[in-house]
């Protein structure tokens, strides 16, 4: 799992490659820590590579989604494959998450 | 396929890939395998989380038309079908994560069944192939 963080000073982009499963759930948590800084973050999540999420990876988005909001930001994910956005939808994650 | 994992602690991605395998041998869609390696995922992490176990058998097999996984374990008494599902309508401040595994399961396989049986727990998903 690869993460890949860029700011041009008003957005954040975050691009999302591989999987998050039980093996790399550790890693990207902590990949992740940079957005969990600042306030009134504006984040997008570029999610063309991302193949595949458990739940555990769920919990790391809700997560990140709540730290955001309570923070007075806002956050979309973007250019989700069409398994991964089932994961989201079949869970009620696509009602509390912005998908794009 | 039928294969004990003892010990089973940190073998969770060596039962995926396991499983993964024999789809792919069985010629499953794309779209299936993701499902399947999503659900045993799941599946793996609560008997790992919550039974205590120290051996998984898992059996996999095609018969009638679907593919079936069974996982039975020597762990205390854990049926993860025995709470409610969670509520996905609830509002972001009020959603947690307990039970969403167990209900990617029961959403993206046709069946799911638990029993406990002569001091194990079995729990068997299937999903129909066409």
């Amino acid at each position: 799992m690869e993460v890949t963080i860029t700011n041009d000073g008003t957005k954040t982009r975050a691009v999302l490659k591989g999987r998050v499963d039980t093996t790399t759930v550790e890693g990207f948590q902590k990949d992740i820590v940079p957005l969990m800084e600042g306030e009134n973050p504006d984040i997008e999540l570029d999610c063309s590579d991302l193949d595949y999420t458990s739940s555990q990876g769920l919990r790391i988005f809700l997560m990140l989604q709540k730290s955001v909001i309570a923070r007075g930001g806002k956050m979309v994910m973007a250019n989700m494959k069409s398994q991964v956005k089932e994961v989201f939808d079949i869970t009620g994650f696509s009602n509390i998450i912005k998908i794009i | 396929m039928k294969k004990r994992y003892e010990p089973v602690d940190g073998r969770n991605a060596e039962i995926i890939e396991d499983v993964v395998s024999f789809a792919q041998m069985s010629g499953v869609t794309q779209d299936l395998l993701f499902k399947i390696r999503l659900c045993v995922e799941e599946v793996e992490e609560n008997i790992l989380c919550y039974s205590g176990t120290t051996w998984v058998d898992v059996e996999v097999g095609v018969k009638g038309g679907c593919f079936t996984v069974t996982f039975k374990d020597g762990g205390i008494h854990f049926d993860p079908l025995g709470n409610n599902d969670p509520d996905i309508a609830a509002p972001l401040d009020e959603r947690g994560i307990g039970g969403l595994g167990i209900l990617i399961c029961k959403k993206m396989m046709d069946s799911v069944e638990y029993r406990f049986e002569h001091g194990c727990n079995i729990f068997t998903m299937s999903k129909r192939l066409f």
